[in-house]
Order: structure tokens, then sequence, then C-alpha cells
């Protein structure tokens, strides 16, 4: 019954823009928190009658294949615990009513699209449901319609439709090479060697995922559209539509479909090595807050790159690990750049200071996504990048682990200037507190970043020593 | 054991809480007491395997060792009752407070360690606390107490490498086990073991710091360490390893060595002392001095040497610290221990007088008080094995007497020179008289002691002789008591001369040829310790200059490297979005190119 998960988002969608809008306003708020709560149960508890039990007329009716494994799992977690945080800020942020329900809308709308995209098994439905979710995001990161906010999303819009044409192009490649859109045919397909152009379009493909995802080159829409939405919406981009839409689809397609060999290998090293570095260093000059969270995004999405481009088992689990953990403690931070700015007002870090005495549960709980980020132990970050460097030195690429290792420094660097300026030091304005539920999302995403650094080897056994299963398939 | 260490804490803990802090530090050192006189005469070994690598955690009772804490106990007990009083109204005295029970549990540690390893552990502990202690004192404490750390660190290092040499040697670290001949090895593990016992008990030339300390700590702190435990570990270290661990004969090497050192000691902190124009600074150099006279002792290796100095260590604990008990009630009642402001104290402050009368009689071996005994009996020893250590011994002595003639002339008699000076309190007056008495008793009755203490210790090797009673050596008493009557005159004379008994030894030190001595070490150019600073300044200077070249990486390099870098990425975002687009299409032209090949 995986399909629920789109059909009963899509339902309740409908039906709250159905007359009689009062009421429904006040119950948007409450679906949307209900669907991914349920979504985050579902994800954790992985019940097989849920899963596995086909609604035959259903399926059919839609035309789409769905199949869920653990990958999906953690990237549906993932989604609804990021979908929570970002709709906890909305509720705190935006305090004209109409605007709220339009943004809880699309919302619903974006996750939707993650959630079909990371549970479909056909390379068409994946491109529909990464456009939905993608059209989506444009909208709400314009969603001020100041003009930041419509730079920053113009120049989404023009990045993400040159990816689209790459997509686009490649798949109508592929099914001229193999006839059918599932992800095994076409795997089939490409895997018999010496087609050129079918080399092109897997290029073209991964490329287009790569923009998506904000891979150095690819990256540069990042840091506008991040930093010109509103908060919930960078909680949500930031956290987790360009994971699932360029990092998730790629680790898919390649392990599923195109497979990984050494060209792939190599370019995908590379590119990981000059994201975190071109990503950590561009970090370190900014001034404004959410600018350089969204470099630092680049620069652990590099993290996540290249961890997947040892094609070891510990390299991808812990490219997947670091996914996940990258959307928890990214997250976390924007949370708390948003509760900051809707205090303040700002996002300059040279006007900000002694926040952590005003307001103790952002300060704090930003100390642990900081340290989470840089890879400090006992928190989940230290666990993820070990595997990636552990990884990346035992496949033999010394160099590379050498980098990861001193990008690492870089981030510590950086992580401690906003730090420094934003919450320790001398302070100099009278604020308080953020409101309820952003510092209920500040904690829940605290709270994960602890609980699964300090379950590290159960969170292994259950969730990641499965993801075995993708590689040899 | 752990008593005073357990509270030590909670001294610390009650730092905010005044009275109850005071009250538990005496009752804590009381405890002590009486639990050291239950272990008197016990014979017990505590054992139990310590962190897996073989040694053990292993504590051993005899009668050297119980005799050593009874009277560190004791020590502990009257000090910090007199300091309780001394130090009420001072900053840090809570700490001091605490820290002097921590010391003592350590003390105790290492006195009843069978194993090097633990006892080296508690030795260097002590270190610490001890740096700890001296800090407390003020401003410039700071620096001497970094000074009294470096010495006592450098020796106790050189005590870790005999106890190397010795676990190498002996192929044990249990103390009872080891017996290892001065050959070789074995005489390189005994130097360094000799090094870090005599240092600790502050031989020259490992002294410097103790007169340093002495104006710059607390006094109560220079009562109990330099001048009662301090002594008390580094010879009961030296006994144990001159007598147990190493077998020496009287005519070895080892023991000319250690006689040198012993009669270099007294002759020369002795003459230092005999210049000194404070009274604690005074007291100091004579703690380094009578050091001389047990190292001496111990260092003849006959039995009546061995006494001789064990008798003295105890002697020179008890006159000792009642000096330095006098010297702070002085100092707590005038404000200063300045012998040129002082005099005509005899007068007001009576108690104070004859007790430091009794002890500075004690101290300078004027029958029949303790010092007399002891020192009678080191004078045996050394006239046995050289005419030469007995007259510096002698001559040790008739400075030490001229001295503190001078001492007492000039504080307690003469013109007043401050009106309406009080008589000390009582709880600091009672530790003054009850040190005094011992002084006494151990004089007029020293077969108490010496029977009972400390010919057990030497056993078998005594030869049915009974060192206890009137010295047997009459000659040897004439001597002492016609260079007594020398000091006198000496002072008489000195006085007549310059009309002051502050200036009666001015001859002595501006004699020819001393006094160039003198000038050097008062401007400490003499002193080990600054020598090496010295040494070290140049080490420092060298590594400083290379570590600025590290720096400049650190803090030049690495972060303009950086900003370039950063630079340079930050202006290549330029904000348009046909850049951003012509950067993506570009990429996977190459990328596609290099998949293709």
């Amino acid at each position: 019954m995986p399909s629920l998960l789109i059909l009963v988002p899509l339902i309740g969608l409908v039906a709250l823009n159905l007359p009689n809008k009062d009421i429904m306003r006040k119950l948007a708020f409450w679906f949307a928190l209900g669907l991914f709560i349920t979504q985050i149960l579902l994800a954790i508890q992985h019940h097989p009658v849920f899963w596995n039990y086909q609604l035959e007329k259903m399926d059919s009716f839609f035309r789409v294949n769905f199949s869920v494994d653990h990958l999906s799992f953690i990237m549906l977690l993932c989604i609804g615990i990021v979908s929570t945080a970002s709709l906890l800020v909305a509720r705190h942020t935006i305090h004209d009513e109409k605007e709220r329900f339009k943004l809880i809308n699309l919302l619903i709308i974006a996750s939707i699209g993650m959630s079909g995209t990371v549970m479909t098994s056909d390379i068409f439905s994946m491109y529909i449901f990464l456009e939905i979710t993608a059209i989506a995001s444009f909208i709400l990161i314009a969603f001020e319609k100041n003009i930041y906010a419509l730079e920053g999303a113009f120049k989404y819009l023009m990045l993400s439709a040159t990816a689209t044409i790459m997509i686009l192009t490649s798949i109508a490649i592929l099914i001229l090479a193999a006839g059918s859109t599932s992800f095994s045919d076409i795997s089939q397909a490409v895997r018999s060697p010496g087609n050129n152009i079918v080399v092109v379009a897997i290029g073209l493909f991964l490329c287009g995922l790569m923009i998506k995802g904000g891979v150095v080159p690819f990256h540069a829409w990042v840091p506008d559209a991040y930093s010109a939405a509103p908060a919930s919406v960078s909680v949500l981009l930031a956290g987790i539509v360009t994971k699932v839409a360029g990092i998730y689809t790629l680790i898919r397609t390649i392990t599923a479909i195109f497979g990984l060999d050494g060209a792939t290998r190599s370019a995908l090293l590379m590119l990981g090595a000059i994201s975190i570095l071109v990503g950590a260093f561009a970090a370190l000059g900014q001034k404004n807050m959410k600018r350089m969270l969204a470099y630092s995004s680049i620069s652990q999405i590099g993290y996540i790159i290249i961890g997947f481009g040892t094609g070891t088992f510990l390299g991808i689990a812990g490219a997947v690990f670091h996914l996940f953990n990258h959307s928890m403690f990214k997250a976390l931070l924007f949370v708390n750049a948003s509760a900051v700015e809707s205090r303040l007002g700002t996002m300059d870090m040279d006007k900000m200071g002694g926040l952590s005495a005003k307001m103790p549960v952002t300060g704090a709980t930003s100390v642990i996504g900081m340290l989470s980020a840089a890879g400090i132990p006992p928190l989940s970050g230290f666990w993820s990048k070990l595997m990636i460097i552990v990884a990346l030195w035992r496949s033999g690429d010394h160099a590379y682990s050498i980098i990861a290792i001193l990008a690492g420094v870089v981030t510590l660097a950086y992580l401690l200037i906003m730090q420094r300026k934003a919450f320790f030091g001398k302070d100099n304005e009278s604020v308080s507190e953020a409101g309820l539920g952003i510092k209920t999302a500040s904690v829940m995403l605290a709270g994960v970043l602890v609980g699964i650094g300090i379950s590290f080897p159960f969170i292994f056994n259950r969730f990641l020593a499965p993801l075995r299963e993708i590689i040899h398939r | 054991m752990i008593l005073p260490m357990v509270l030590g804490i909670l001294v610390f803990a009650l730092r905010r809480a005044r009275p109850a802090a005071d009250l538990c530090a005496v009752i804590a050192t009381a405890a002590n007491l009486a639990v050291s006189i239950l272990l008197f005469k016990g014979n017990a070994v505590f054992s139990r395997a310590w962190i897996g690598l073989g040694f053990e955690f292993s504590l051993r009772l005899y009668n050297l060792s119980a005799f050593i804490i009874l009277a560190m106990a004791a020590f502990g007990f009257l000090l910090t009752l007199y300091s309780v009083v001394f130090m009420r109204g001072k900053s840090g005295a809570c700490l001091f407070h605490a820290l002097v029970l921590i010391s003592l549990a350590l003390a105790n540690g290492a006195v009843l360690a069978n194993n090097l390893i633990l006892m080296l552990f508690f030795w260097e502990a002590l270190g610490i606390t001890l740096w700890g202690m001296i800090a407390v004192g003020g401003r410039h404490s700071f620096r001497t107490a970094t000074k009294a750390f470096i010495i006592l660190g450098i020796c106790d290092l050189c005590l870790m490498a005999g106890i190397a040499v010795c676990g190498h040697l002996a192929g044990t670290l249990t103390i009872s086990k080891i017996t290892i001949t001065t050959g070789g090895l074995g005489g390189l593990a005994f130097i360094f073991m000799a090094i870090g016992a005599i240092s600790k008990a502050g031989s020259m030339p490992f002294h410097t710091w103790i007169p340093d300390a002495a104006t710059d700590a607390p006094l109560p702190f220079m009562a109990i360490f330099p001048g009662a435990l301090e002594k008390l570990l580094g010879i009961y270290l030296l006994t144990r390893i001159s007598l147990d661990m190493f077998t020496l004969s009287p005519d070895s090497w080892a023991s000319f060595a250690m006689m040198s050192v012993g009669a270099i000691t007294l002759v020369g902190a002795v003459l230092m002392a005999l210049v000194q124009k404070d009274y604690k600074r005074l007291l100091s150099y004579h703690a380094i001095s009578q050091v001389g006279y047990m190292i001496l002792g111990i260092g003849t290796l006959l039995p009546v040497g061995i006494i001789g100095g064990l008798f003295h260590m105890i002697n020179n604990a008890l006159y000792k610290s009642c000096l330095f008990l006098t010297g702070g009630s002085v100092e707590k009642q005038t404000g200063t221990t300045d012998l040129e402001k002082l005099g005509g104290l005899g007068r007001m402050m009576p108690v104070t007088f004859i007790c430091f009368i009794i002890t500075a009689a004690s101290i300078s071996g004027v029958p029949p008080f303790n010092g007399f005994f002891s020192k009678e009996l080191i004078y045996d020893g050394a006239l046995e094995r050289g005419k030469i250590f007995y007259f510096a011994a002698i001559f040790g002595s008739f400075l030490t007497a001229a001295s503190f003639l001078k001492l007492g002339h000039a504080a307690f008699l003469g013109k007043p020179q401050k009106e309406d000076v009080k008589e000390a309190p009582v709880a600091m007056l009672v530790p003054m008289i009850i040190i005094a008495g011992l002084c006494i008793l151990f004089g007029l009755w020293n077969s108490l002691p010496i029977t009972e203490i400390f010919r057990p210790i030497l056993g078998p090797g005594l030869e049915g002789h009974n060192f206890a009673g009137w010295p047997a050596n009459k000659n040897l008493v004439l001597v002492t008591i016609l260079v007594l009557i020398a000091a006198v005159a000496n002072h008489l004379w000195g006085f007549k001369r310059t009309g002051s008994g502050l200036k009666a030894v001015d001859h002595i030190h501006y004699a020819p040829g001393l006094r160039t001595v003198y000038e050097k070490t008062e401007k400490g150019k003499l002193d080990p310790y600054n020598l090496g600073m010295k040494l070290a300044d140049v080490f420092a200077g060298a590594a400083a200059s290379c570590d600025k070249a590290i720096d400049w990486i650190y803090n030049n390099f690495t972060p303009s490297a950086a900003g370039v870098i950063t630079g340079s990425i930050v202006k290549l975002h330029d904000g348009n979005y046909r850049t951003y687009m012509l950067w993506s299409i570009a990429a996977t032209a190459i990328i596609i190119s290099f998949l293709l090949k």
C-alpha cells in the first residue's frame, strides 16, 4: 500500500481546498502534521503488511510501479522529519493565516513529490515526481514575492529547466535503447558496452541530477535560493529537497541502472572532492548566516558524493547515512537561523552576538548541530564521516581521504565563526527566545542527532546494514 | 592514610564556611594522630594488585615507617592548630589547610608505600601540593613556588631514573625485596635515588628555593614542610636506600660522597644563615644546614652515626618547627620579621622568648637539650671516619651558636623598637610549648626515643652498644662545650665592637675572602637554579624562534592562503544566472567527454 502515501495527501489536499475555507485553514496544519508523523512512524516501523500488500486496482489505476526498499525507508524517514520541522517553523514565522494556508498546501505537494521520487522504480515516474517537487519549490522560494525571492526562484528555475532538458533528453534516448522505462529493463539495455549514445545519455542524466543536487560546479543557484526563501522553506530545501531531487536519485539510478564503472567512479570522486573544498572555502567567506549554511550544504554534499564514489558497501552506507545526518543537522541549523531571523530581522552575522544568553534553546541546539556537522564524536555526523573516510582509505583513494579529513578542519572553522559571531560573545540586543514551534523543531532535530550518535551500533544494524541489497542487485 | 585526604577535600569544599573548615582541619589532623598512635609499633602489610601491569598497590607498616607517620601526624596536628590562628583572616587560608591535609595524606602514602612506583606517585604529587601551598602566600610567592616546583621536579626526575635502574637491576619494585650493590649501574641508581632523597630534605645544592619560600610562603608552611615533614621524608628515604635497598659498607665511595655533601651543606648553609637580616630567612638557612648533620650522620654508615642522624632528624623537626613558630608569633604580633625593626621582644612576649631560648639552645647543641645528644652521636661517627668531617661539624656548630646568639639578641633583647606588642594567642602558644617541652624531654630522657624507636630500626647491627644516656666520649663533650663558649665569646666581642646584637657577627661577614662569596650568593649568582634558568633561556630563545616560524605558518600564511582561495571563489559567483548555466553546460560537456573515453 505504499501508494497511500501519495494518495492520502493528494485527496486531503483537494478536500482542504473545498469551500468553507475558514475551517480548512485551521485544519490544514494539523492535517499536514498528522501526515508527516504517520510517515515517520511507518518508515521507522517498516511493517510488512503496510509496505508489501498490493492494492491491485489502485496501483494499476496509477500505472506507477512503487517498490520500497531500505534506501527508500531512510529517505521517507528523512522527508517526514524535515517536513515536520519545516511545518513547525512555518506555523511560527508566517503570521497571516491565508499565506500560511498556501504555504502548507505547497509543502504537502512538495512532500508528495519527494515521497513519490523515493518510492518509484520507473525512470519516467521518477522524473514526474521530481518535477512536482521542483515546481512546488519554485513557488515556495518565491513565496515572499520580493526582489530577492524572485531572483532566487528565477535562478533555480533556469538551472532546473536546464536540468529538465538534459534529463528528458536522456530519458528519450534510454527509452529508444531499452523500449521500456522501468529500472530493470533499462539496466539490462545500458550494460551492453560500446554504445556511445547511451553513454551520452547517462552523462546528461547524471549531470541533470547534479544540477538539482547542487554539486560543484552545478551549485551556483543554491546560495541564492536558500537565502532568499522564507525560513521554513529554506529548512525544507536545504534539509531534503535537493537531497532527494539530486543525491538520492543519483544514488538510485547509478546503483539500479547505470552501474558504477571506473570512469563514473573517478568522475564522482573528483566532483565530490571539488564540492567539499569549494563549498567549505566559500562558506568561510560569507557574512550572511543562511548563505554560509548554503555553502556548507554544498560542501557536505561533496562528502556524500565522494563516499558514494568509492562504490564499496561501507562507502555507500556512509554516504546514505551522511545524507540522513546532513538533512538533520542542516535542517536544525536552518531552523535556528530562522529563529534568529524571526527575532533580529537580519541574517548578517556581524550584527549578531551573544544570542546564546538570550536564546538558550537555540544556542544550545545550534552547538549540537555545529558539532555534528563538524564530525565531533559521539554525535551522528562523526560516524557517517568516519565511515566515508575509512571507506575512501580502504578503497585506495588515500589522497581523497586526506582531503576529506583536512576539509573537516575548514568545516569546523566556518562553523565556529558562525557560532562565535552569532551566539557567543558580547550581546548587544535585547531579544527573546524563539517561539514554541521553532523550539520544538530544534529540540527534536538535536535529539535525533544525539540519539543516533549514541545508539549508532543499533542504527547501523537496523537501517544501514540492509543497504547491502542495493549494491548487489 | 586515606583519612586526611578525604577530610582535606572536605575542607576544600567547605572553603566558604570559614569556621567549619578550620574546625574540620583540626579534627582531621587529630584523627590522623590518633590513628597513627594506634598503628604505632604495629606491623602490617596491605597489598592489592594494581592497574594490572604487575605493580602492586602495597603498603607496609613497620617500625621506621610507623615512627615517621607518628611524627608527621603529631606535627600535622600541632601545626594545623597553630596555622588555624595564624592564617585567620588571610586570603586562601582554607585552601592552605586543605592542601596541608592532602599533603599529609600523600606523605603518609609515600612513607607507607612498599612499592617504588607507588612511592614515586605520592612523592611527586607532594610537589604539586607544595607548589600550591607556597603560591597561597601572595603576589611574589608564585615565582618562588614555580622555582621550588622546578627544582624538586628535576630531582624527582632523578629519583624516577634511579627507580627505573633499581627495578631493572633488582627485577622487582617492592622495596622490601630489593638488595643492590653499588657497583656500576647500581652506583648510578644509588646516586639518583640519593639525589631524590636529599633534595626533598633540602640539602645543598638543591636548597635555593627554601630561603625564598621563607620570605614568600605563609609561615606555617615553613614550619610544616621544610621544617618538619620534608626532613622526615627525605631522611626516611635516605635511610631506606642506604640501609635496606643498597648494601653499603662504611668505607665505600658512597659513604664518602654522602658525608661530603653533608659537611658542605652544613657549613655552607650556616655561613649564609649567619649574615641574614630576616628572622625567617635566617631560620630557613638553618633548616638547610641541619640537614647536613643528618646526611653526615647517616653517611658515616656506622651505627652510632645512623642513630645520631635519625635522632637528629626528629630533634631537628622539633626545634626547627618550634623556631619557625616563634618566628610566626613575632610576625603575627609585630607585622614584620626584619631583624632591624625588631628588638626587646623578650619582655613583651615572654612565653615565645622562653620557647625560643630552649629551642635555640637545642639547635646549638647546648646540653642537656635534645640537639646536644644527637649531635654528639654524629660527632662520634664523623670523628671515626675522618677528622675533616668532625672539624666541619664542629665549625658548623660554632657558627650555629653564633647566629642564634645574634638572632636572639637582635629580636628579643636590646632596645624595643615597637611598644605595645602583646603575647601571641593561646592556640599559637600551645604547639610551641608542647614542642619545646618535647625538646627538653628528648634531651633529658634520651633513652626513650633511642631505645624505643631507633635501635629496633638498626636491629642486629648495633654490636651491643647502647647509645642512650650521657655521651660515652667525654673529650668530645669537652670540645663541644669549648666551642659553645667560643661562640659566646665571639658574640660578645662582636657586640662590643659594633654595639649592636644584629651586627655582632659582621666581622665574619666581611672577613677577607668570604666577602666576595657572600656578595655573589646574595645576588643569586651561585644559585644553580638561576644558572640553570639562564641555560634554559638560551634554549627557550632557540625554541621560540623556531616556534615563531611555525606560528607564522599558522597565524599568517594559512589564513591568508585560505583568504585568497575563499576570496577568489566568492568572486567567481557573480550572481548572474547566465554564468551559472554556462558553468553547468560546460561541466556537463566535460563529464560526458570524460565518460566517453
